[in-house]
C-alpha cells in the first residue's frame, strides 16, 4: 500500500509527551491537562481554553529512580510515567486529572502530589473517584465527581468556561474526532484491509496525546486519503487478530505482531479505540455532563468493573468485536504486574475458545518490549495454529 | 553447690529467667515441633497444660458437638482439605504463639486464641451444615438462612437480619485462618490457580482465594453472595473468577478509593442500601432496624474495651496481650461483627488487664524496643512477634490492622447509622491504610507517637502493588525522621517466597549491624523450621 501522507508526521508526534503540537497549544495560551485513564473523560479536558494530553513515556526503558520509589514489582507503565516526570518530561502540565482506577497509576499520580516533581508553579493534581459498577447510583456518583473534581477546578483555578454551551462545543469537537477515527478504523473490517493495525494505532494515539483542534485538519485529510487507498494486490498477512488487554501505547508492539503475519484489525486495550472512539450521544432530558458520565461508564469495558453483568458481558463483547472485525483469533495481553488484566486474561483464555470458538494467544509483556524475540516466537506459533485450524476446517 | 541447688529450685518453681531459657534448643530440627514442652515454672506450666492445652483440646471437640456434631464435621474433613490439614495443627499454633510467655500475659493472650478458635469452628460448622456439596445437592433450611460474603464485607452489614439468618464470610476460614494455623495448606491453591494461566505476580492472597475455586474446595452454603473489591486490584480480579465458578446471584459492594471525599461517602451509603435491598430480595426477609441497633450497640462495647486496651498498651508497660493475639483477635472480631464469644472474652481479659495495671505487673519485662508493625502482615508467620520478643526483646505493641476501625457506630437515627456504617466499610482492612491513599498510609508517624514506639516493623508484602508503589517514600521519610525501621519482606500466605528463617535472618542482621545489640536468647537466632506447620 502507498504510505499515508501524514504517518511519519504522526509518528514523530509520538516520540515525546511534550510534542510539537502540545508546545504550540501552550503557546496559544491553552491550559494543558494530563490524565492516564479512559475514565477521565478526555472531552472535559478539551473544553475551550484547555487541552487534554493522555500521558505516555515513550522510549523509557529503564525507570531507575522510579523503581526506587515504586519498587521493581509494580507495573512498568506506572514506573515509566514517574521516571519521565522525575526527568522533567511533564513540566508542561498545568494540572493532572487523576483517577484512582488502578493501583500503580494511582501511586504514580500520588507522587505528583507528594513530591515537587512538576516544575510549574500552578500545577496541581486532582483525584476523581470512578465507580466500579454501571448502575444508576454509580452514574450519578460519577457525574458528581466530574463536576466536583474536574469542572470545578478548571473553572475556579483557570477560569475555563464549563457551562453547558462550552461542554456542547467540546462534545461536538470530540465527536468529530471519534467519527474520523471510526471511519478510518472501519477499513480494518474489509476482507483485505486498507490500513494496518500499526498505522491505525499511530493515528489513534495522536488523537489522545495531541490537542484535538490542531490534529483535526490532518485527521480529516487522512480520512479523505483513506477513501481512495488501494490495498496490496496480494494480502501480506496470514490471519487477522483482535488485540485485547491492558495498557498499550506502543505501536511497535503491534508492528511486532504484524511482522509475524497477524494483522491487528481491532484494538480493545487501554489507549485503543474499542472502546474509546464512540460518539457521545445526549439523550432527551440529559444535561451534557450527565451524558458524558453515562457514556464513559457505559462504554468502559475495563476489568475493574465488578458488577455481575459487567463481568460476564465483557467476554461476549470481545467475541462480538472479533466477529465484527472478522478476526480469526484473539491475542490477550497484559502488562506484567497488572492485576486486573492478569485475571481477565486468564479467564478470557479459557472462556473465549470454549464458549465462542476463538483461539486465544495469552501473553504477558512489559510497557516497552525488550523481550521481542520471545514474543515473536509466541505470535508465530499462534499464527501457525490458526492456519492449521483453517486447513482443518477446509478454508 | 548450695547456691546451685537454690538456683535450680528457683528455676523449677518460677521457670528460668528470660536470658537462660534457650527456647531454640526445644525444637526438633526442621519440624518446629518440640522435643519436650517448655518448663515455665510450676504455676505457669500447670496453667498452660490445663487451662490452655487441655482446655482448648477439649473445646475443639465440644465446639464441634455444639455446632452440628461429629458426623457433619467428619464429612467436612473428608471433603475439604483446608479443614483436615489445619484442625490437628491448632494446638501447635497455640504453642508457637505462646512461647516463653508467663503470668498474666500468658493468660490474657490465650483467651484471645480460644475465642478465635471457637468462632472459627462455629463458622465452618455452619458452612458444612448448609453445604449442598455435603448434603447431596440439597438446599436445606440452613442453606436458605445463610448469607455468604467476601471476608472484607463487615459482619455489621448483616445485623438487620441477625435474628433470622446468619452470615459467614466465604474466605475467612478456608483461606485466611488456615494459613495462620498451617502455612503449607494454601500453597496447593496458589499452584492450582497458576495452573490455569494466572501469572505468579498478583497478590498471593487473591491467588489462594481463587485457587480454592479451581480445586472446587469452597462449600456451597448460601443462595446469594455479597462481594467487595477487598480493597485492591487483585481482589477485583479474583471476583471475576469467583463469579464464574460460583454462578449465583452476586452483589458487588465496592469499598471506594477516595473515601475522604464527602461525595464518595454518600455513594458508599447508597451502595450499602443497595446491598440491603439485595439481601432482602434474595433471603425474603425484611430489613429490621431494631436488630441492627441491638447488635451495633453490643459491638460498640467491644470497641470501647479496645480503646481501653490501647490506652494501657500506649501508656504503660502492663499490657498483657502479645503482638500476635492483638493483631489477629482485633481484625477477626472487627470484621466478623458482634458475637457473644468476643464479649465473653473481653470480660475475662478486662479482669486480667485491670489486675496488671492495679498491681503494676510488667507483662513483657525484657522489652528493649517498642514496635509498631505497619502494612500487611505475613499470614504464615504472624507469631514472629513472639519470636522477636523472646530473641531480641522487640515488643510489638500495636499493628496497623488493629487501628483501622477506630470508631463507635451511632444508632440514634437511621441516617447517622448509615453514615457511620459507610465509614466503617470504607475503613476495611487494607483499604484505609494500605491502598487507601498515601495520607492514610503515613498515619504511621502519629501512631508511633501515640503508642510510644521507637521502632517500626515495616511489612514488605512483595506482591502488594499499593504498598510497593510507595516504598521509596517510606524510605525517604524513615531517613528524614531518623526512625529505625526493619523491612520484613513476605508474600502474605505464600511461605515459599520468603521463608520464616529468612525473616528471622533479616531481623537478626538489623539488630546486630544497625542496632549493635546482642540477643536475649541466642538459641533462637537460627534454626530450621522449614517443614513446620
Amino acid at each position: 500500500m502507498r504510505d499515508l501522507k501524514h504517518l511519519i508526521y504522526f509518528d514523530n508526534l509520538l516520540q515525546e509527551a511534550n510534542n510539537e503540537l502540545v508546545r504550540q497549544a501552550k503557546e496559544d495560551g491553552k491550559i494543558i491537562a494530563g490524565y492516564t485513564c479512559y475514565h477521565m473523560p478526555e472531552v472535559l479536558l478539551d473544553l475551550p481554553g484547555c487541552v487534554g494530553v493522555r500521558l505516555r513515556a515513550p522510549l523509557c526503558t529503564s525507570p531507575d529512580i522510579a523503581t526506587y520509589y515504586m519498587s521493581g514489582r509494580t507495573c512498568h507503565y506506572g514506573r515509566s510515567l514517574l521516571e519521565r516526570a522525575l526527568e522533567g518530561g511533564y513540566n508542561f502540565l498545568d494540572v493532572q486529572f487523576a483517577t484512582e482506577t488502578c493501583t500503580v497509576t494511582t501511586r504514580f499520580q500520588e507522587h505528583l502530589q507528594m513530591m515537587d516533581v512538576i516544575d510549574n508553579p500552578v500545577f496541581f493534581c486532582e483525584f476523581t473517584d470512578v465507580p466500579f459498577k454501571k448502575t444508576a447510583n454509580s452514574i450519578d456518583h460519577y457525574k458528581r465527581q466530574l463536576e466536583g473534581h474536574v469542572l470545578k477546578p478548571l473553572s475556579e483555578k483557570f477560569g475555563i468556561d464549563t457551562s453547558d454551551k462550552a461542554l456542547l462545543a467540546a462534545i461536538e469537537e470530540h465527536n468529530e474526532v471519534c467519527r474520523l477515527v471510526t471511519e478510518i478504523g472501519d477499513y480494518r473490517k474489509l476482507e483485505n484491509p486498507t490500513i494496518t493495525g500499526y498505522e491505525f494505532s499511530i493515528i489513534m494515539l495522536v488523537t489522545l496525546v495531541c490537542p484535538k483542534y490542531l490534529i483535526l485538519p490532518k485527521l480529516r485529510e487522512t480520512a479523505k486519503e483513506m477513501k481512495t487507498r488501494k490495498p496490496d494486490a496480494k494480502p501480506n498477512f496470514r490471519c487477522k487478530v483482535l488485540l485485547a488487554g491492558s495498557e498499550n501505547d506502543d505501536p511497535d508492539f503491534i508492528k511486532l505482531i504484524e511482522s509475524c503475519g497477524a494483522l491487528v484489525v481491532a484494538d480493545r486495550f487501554c489507549y485503543g479505540s474499542i472502546p474509546g472512539r464512540e460518539e457521545i450521544e445526549i439523550k432527551e432530558g440529559e444535561s451534557p455532563i450527565e451524558a458524558i458520565a453515562r457514556h464513559y461508564l457505559e462504554t468502559g469495558h475495563c476489568p475493574r468493573f465488578m458488577g455481575q453483568n459487567e463481568m460476564r458481558e465483557r467476554k461476549k463483547y470481545l467475541a462480538d468485536v472479533a466477529k465484527e472485525y472478522n478476526a480469526d483469533g484473539i491475542i490477550v495481553e497484559s502488562n506484567k504486574f497488572c492485576e486486573y488484566w492478569s485475571y481477565e486474561r486468564t479467564i478470557d483464555s479459557i472462556v473465549l475458545p470454549r464458549d465462542f470458538g476463538y483461539p486465544v494467544c495469552s501473553i504477558e509483556k512489559e510497557y516497552i518490549n525488550t523481550a521481542s524475540g520471545q514474543l515473536r516466537t509466541r505470535f508465530q506459533a499462534f499464527v501457525e495454529s490458526i492456519e492449521i485450524k483453517h486447513i482443518q476446517e477446509g478454508k | 553447690m548450695k547456691k546451685d541447688i537454690k538456683k535450680k529450685l528457683k528455676d523449677f518453681w518460677y521457670g528460668k529467667p528470660h536470658k537462660e531459657r534457650r527456647l531454640g534448643d526445644l525444637y526438633i530440627d526442621k519440624t518446629g515441633l518440640y522435643k519436650h514442652r517448655e518448663w515455665r515454672g510450676v504455676k505457669d506450666t500447670f496453667y498452660y497444660f490445663h487451662m490452655i492445652w487441655l482446655y482448648n483440646y477439649a473445646n475443639l471437640v465440644v465446639d464441634v458437638m455444639k455446632n452440628g456434631g461429629l458426623f457433619v464435621f467428619a464429612k467436612g474433613v473428608w471433603r475439604y482439605r483446608w479443614v483436615g490439614q489445619t484442625y490437628i495443627t491448632v494446638m501447635h499454633w497455640f504453642d508457637r504463639g505462646h512461647e516463653g510467655m508467663r503470668g498474666e500475659a500468658l493468660r490474657a493472650t490465650a483467651w484471645h486464641y480460644r475465642a478465635m478458635t471457637n468462632e472459627t469452628i462455629r463458622q465452618f460448622m455452619r458452612m458444612f451444615r448448609a453445604d449442598t456439596k455435603l448434603n447431596k445437592g440439597k438446599q436445606n433450611e440452613i442453606y436458605k438462612k445463610t448469607m455468604s460474603h467476601d471476608e472484607t464485607v463487615c459482619g455489621a452489614i448483616f445485623y438487620p437480619w441477625r435474628d433470622k439468618i446468619d452470615n459467614v464470610a466465604l474466605q475467612m476460614i478456608p483461606y485466611f485462618v488456615t494459613c495462620h494455623v498451617n502455612c503449607q495448606t494454601v500453597l496447593n491453591y496458589i499452584d492450582a490457580v497458576q495452573s490455569i494461566g494466572l501469572p505468579a505476580d498478583p497478590c498471593p492472597m487473591c491467588q489462594a482465594e481463587a485457587g480454592i475455586y479451581v480445586l472446587d474446595d469452597y462449600p456451597d452454603y448460601s443462595p446469594a453472595f455479597v462481594a467487595s473489591n477487598e480493597a485492591c486490584d487483585g481482589s477485583v480480579g479474583t471476583g471475576i473468577l469467583q463469579d464464574w465458578f460460583m454462578n449465583k446471584p452476586y452483589f458487588s459492594m465496592p469499598q471506594p478509593m477516595q473515601f475522604d471525599d464527602p461525595l464518595v461517602h454518600k455513594h458508599t451509603m447508597a451502595e450499602i442500601e443497595e446491598a440491603w435491598k439485595f439481601i432482602e430480595e434474595h433471603m425474603g426477609i425484611p430489613f429490621d432496624w431494631d436488630q441492627y441497633v441491638k447488635y451495633t450497640e453490643k459491638f460498640n462495647k467491644l470497641t470501647e474495651f479496645e480503646w481501653e486496651k490501647w490506652d494501657v498498651a500506649a501508656n504503660t508497660p502492663y499490657y498483657p496481650i502479645n503482638g500476635v493475639a492483638q493483631a489477629l483477635y482485633r481484625i477477626y472480631y472487627s470484621q466478623d461483627g458482634y458475637r457473644d464469644i468476643w464479649a465473653q472474652t473481653d470480660e475475662k481479659v478486662r479482669k486480667i488487664m485491670h489486675r496488671c495495671v492495679e498491681n503494676k505487673i510488667e507483662t513483657f519485662p525484657e522489652t528493649r524496643h517498642r514496635l509498631l508493625a505497619w502494612s500487611c502482615a505475613p499470614l504464615y508467620y504472624s507469631f514472629w512477634t513472639t519470636w522477636a520478643y523472646n530473641c531480641w526483646g522487640l515488643n510489638t505493641v500495636m499493628n496497623m490492622d488493629s487501628l483501622m476501625f477506630d470508631m463507635v457506630l451511632r444508632t440514634d437515627t437511621y441516617e447517622n447509622a448509615l453514615d457511620d456504617l459507610a465509614r466503617y466499610h470504607e475503613w476495611a482492612p487494607m483499604r484505609r491504610m494500605a491502598v487507601g491513599g498515601y495520607k492514610h498510609v503515613f498515619e504511621l508517624w502519629e501512631y508511633m507517637k501515640r503508642f510510644n514506639c521507637d521502632m517500626v516493623m515495616m511489612y514488605d508484602q512483595l506482591a502488594c502493588k499499593g504498598m510497593q508503589g510507595i516504598h521509596g517514600m517510606f524510605e525517604d521519610e524513615f531517613r528524614e525522621r531518623n526512625i529505625h525501621a526493619i523491612w520484613m519482606p513476605h508474600a502474605l500466605p505464600e511461605s515459599r517466597t520468603v521463608s520464616r528463617a529468612e525473616i528471622r535472618r533479616i531481623i537478626n542482621d538489623y539488630m546486630f549491624t544497625v542496632m549493635q545489640e546482642e540477643p536475649l536468647d541466642p538459641s533462637l537466632l537460627d534454626f530450621d523450621d522449614s517443614l513446620s506447620w
